[in-house]
């Protein structure tokens, strides 16, 4: 039996109206797919809360500065020249190039590590109902996990009254569903 | 851009790819050409030495560091479009940044070559990276040479990550378009991308993150080459003006670049609504900004050399327009300082051909502009017995040709491979489609 319920949407303010009605409904876990990105998708999907890239780009950028400088410095020291003038061995001014280029080389590779692991790329481990062509060229897809039997019929009413074009993976049939929804009034999207 | 829907958009930009055109072959015809010179040009210089390059005492840094500047220049507007226009969110780089970070790539590479050609024996470039030597010494990391390796390094690694971060969702389009064949390495160079909102959403932020920190990396660059200059005593280099100035000129030619080549692409893929006149004027103003940044850096050049009342800096900035060299003194102000003037009026920078005229004598301009800094300072510098004429020999000219037809063919190349312009991004400018607007209608 499938437990999941996919619905494809040609218009934005559809899906979003989907969106909210399934949350509504208690339907918490949603999977979508879009051509783009959309912050009112991002905010009604993560609720405003920071990727956690950040941290990673904040480790990276503190870990490449700290070896930059160290290693600066150790090159310095390794070989101790009495430069004319008094200038210390291990200076600030002259190791800040450095600090910083390096700072940015490993904060730029870790983000990207970073970002591999959350978006999970290498890899093809993402809803195979949200692998389709339409999804990377003019349509949305919203997928609702974890809704067996009469759930899914719940999910795909809920889709279709939203305006999906196509509702698959339901496992029992669902009601004719009343004409798709222009815009809710819940539902906020901008052009 | 109103009238644009996502389904027009997507097919609009992928449909140049793979389509060859004789005009578009008779550009990599000519680009494998000026590779073929290039390349035998660098056989004759590593068969016969170093003296081919018309490199004598006391100019040691000709035209091979000349062009390595050169093409670093260039290689600053992508990041800048891509990173710091992302920023400050100015809509009109979407058209642009894609072509214009695949211009930093290439011009990056194409700079990469130069250190090699001058190193002379190419099989010890590895020398340039700073590591221990036998005897365990490491290089002195004071030096602003191996800032240059650092920062050079580190600018062509984010860049490329960058673009390659920026392609992927529109290589992810370029596999649902295709089957067979195409479609496996499309999809293996998608990595798996299936435009979910949780990957845009870790996307997105990584992409911000990166272009934080590419904008200071874009600035700190240039200011680095500069600093193989200004770090040094030779008169004419020692200055500290040397970092925004060479930032303001890098911007500026690489926008006269972007010109250069958008300008012929737009016709040639048909791509008018896309690259309007909208983006080639705003790239003209930038041009105009950073052209001004630089002509007032000539004259402060001046002053600062007249106010320091140093007979060898005075001396070295009044050979330069009065002297052997004047002839490249007067071509870098006229291409660089005059004729880019008449993009202040309205008429003739929404010129398509004005525009890529111009861009042309800029890019001439800035050529001239680093081999007047470096040909001329060491070519008179303090001792008046170790003056000489450094003129580039044949050989040199050849790898110069060699170079744009290396940099002309990636770009080429490129342009058939991937999309020119970020789907995602040129959708994300567009009223998306609404089933309100379809009943309002």
């Amino acid at each position: 039996m499938s437990t999941k319920v996919k619905g494809v949407f040609a218009h934005l303010d559809c899906l979003m109206t989907g969106i909210d009605r399934l949350q509504r409904a208690g339907f918490e876990d949603l999977g979508v797919a879009a051509p783009l990105p959309r912050h009112e998708i991002e905010e009604a999907l993560f609720k405003g809360r920071p990727s956690p890239v950040r941290w990673w780009t904040l480790i990276g950028g503190a870990t490449g500065a700290c070896l930059g400088f160290t290693i600066a410095s150790l090159t310095g020291i390794d070989w101790p020249m009495a430069v004319v003038g008094g200038k210390p061995i291990v200076g600030v001014p002259p190791n800040v190039v450095i600090t910083f280029e390096s700072m940015v080389l490993l904060g730029g590779l870790v983000t990207l590590a970073g970002m591999f692991f959350h978006c999970r790329l290498p890899g093809n481990d993402t809803d195979e109902e949200l692998c389709d062509a339409r999804f990377t060229d003019d349509h949305f897809g919203l997928v609702v996990r974890g809704a067996p039997g009469a759930k899914g019929a719940e999910a795909a009413e809920i889709l279709r009254g939203a305006g999906a074009i196509e509702v698959s993976g339901a496992s029992t049939s669902a009601p004719q569903s009343p004409p798709p929804a222009a815009s809710d009034p819940n539902s906020s999207v901008e052009g | 851009m109103s009238q644009m829907t996502y389904g027009k958009i997507t097919a609009d930009i992928l449909r140049p790819i793979f389509k060859l055109s004789g005009l578009w072959g008779a550009a990599l015809a000519l680009s494998l050409c000026g590779v073929a010179l290039g390349g035998y040009c660098w056989a004759v210089q590593l068969e016969q030495g170093m003296g081919v390059g018309g490199f004598n005492p006391p100019v040691m840094w000709g035209l091979y560091i000349t062009t390595f500047v050169f093409w670093i220049g260039i290689g600053h507007a992508g990041t800048l479009i891509s990173a710091i226009l992302f920023l400050f969110r100015a809509r009109w780089r979407t058209g642009v940044y894609r072509a214009s970070e695949a211009m930093t790539i290439f011009a990056v590479m194409t700079a990469g070559l130069f250190p090699i050609l001058h190193a002379g024996r190419c099989w010890y470039a590895y020398w340039l990276f700073p590591y221990p030597n036998q005897r365990e010494l490491w290089p002195n990391f004071k030096s602003p040479l191996v800032w240059d390796v650092f920062a050079i390094s580190t600018y062509v690694t984010i860049s490329a990550v960058f673009f390659f971060i920026g392609l992927i969702p529109d290589i992810a389009s370029m596999r649902d378009k295709h089957d067979g064949i195409i479609r496996k390495i499309y999809g293996a160079l998608a990595l798996g991308w299936r435009g979910t909102a949780k990957q845009w959403y870790h996307y997105m932020a990584a992409y911000g993150f990166f272009a934080a920190l590419a904008t200071p990396l874009v600035v700190s660059v240039h200011s680095v080459v500069s600093w193989d200059f200004a770090m040094a005593d030779t008169p004419g280099w020692h200055s500290t003006i040397f970092p925004p100035y060479f930032v303001a000129g890098a911007i500026f030619s690489g926008c006269a670049m972007v010109l250069t080549l958008l300008i012929p692409m737009r016709s040639l893929f048909k791509w008018e609504e896309y690259l309007t006149m909208w983006h080639f004027e705003r790239l003209a103003q930038l041009c105009l900004l950073t052209g001004g940044i630089l002509t007032y850096a000539y004259g402060i050049e001046y002053f600062v050399a007249w106010y320091s009342d140093n007979p060898y800096e005075w001396g070295t900035f009044y050979y330069r327009p009065t002297g052997d060299y004047a002839w490249a003194f007067w071509t870098m102000v006229t291409c660089n300082c005059i004729i880019p003037l008449v993009w202040w009026s309205k008429k003739i920078r929404t010129n398509l051909k004005w525009l890529f005229v111009v861009s042309l004598f800029i890019n001439v301009g800035m050529w001239f502009e680093r081999f007047n800094i470096i040909a001329t300072s060491l070519a008179h510098m303090f001792d008046p017995a170790s003056w000489s004429y450094y003129l580039p020999s044949r050989i040199e000219m050849g790898i110069l040709t060699g170079s744009f037809g290396w940099f002309m063919m990636w770009f080429l190349l490129f342009s058939k491979l991937m999309p020119q312009v970020a789907i995602a991004e040129v959708k994300e400018g567009v009223r998306p489609p609404l089933k309100s607007d379809e009943e309002a209608a």
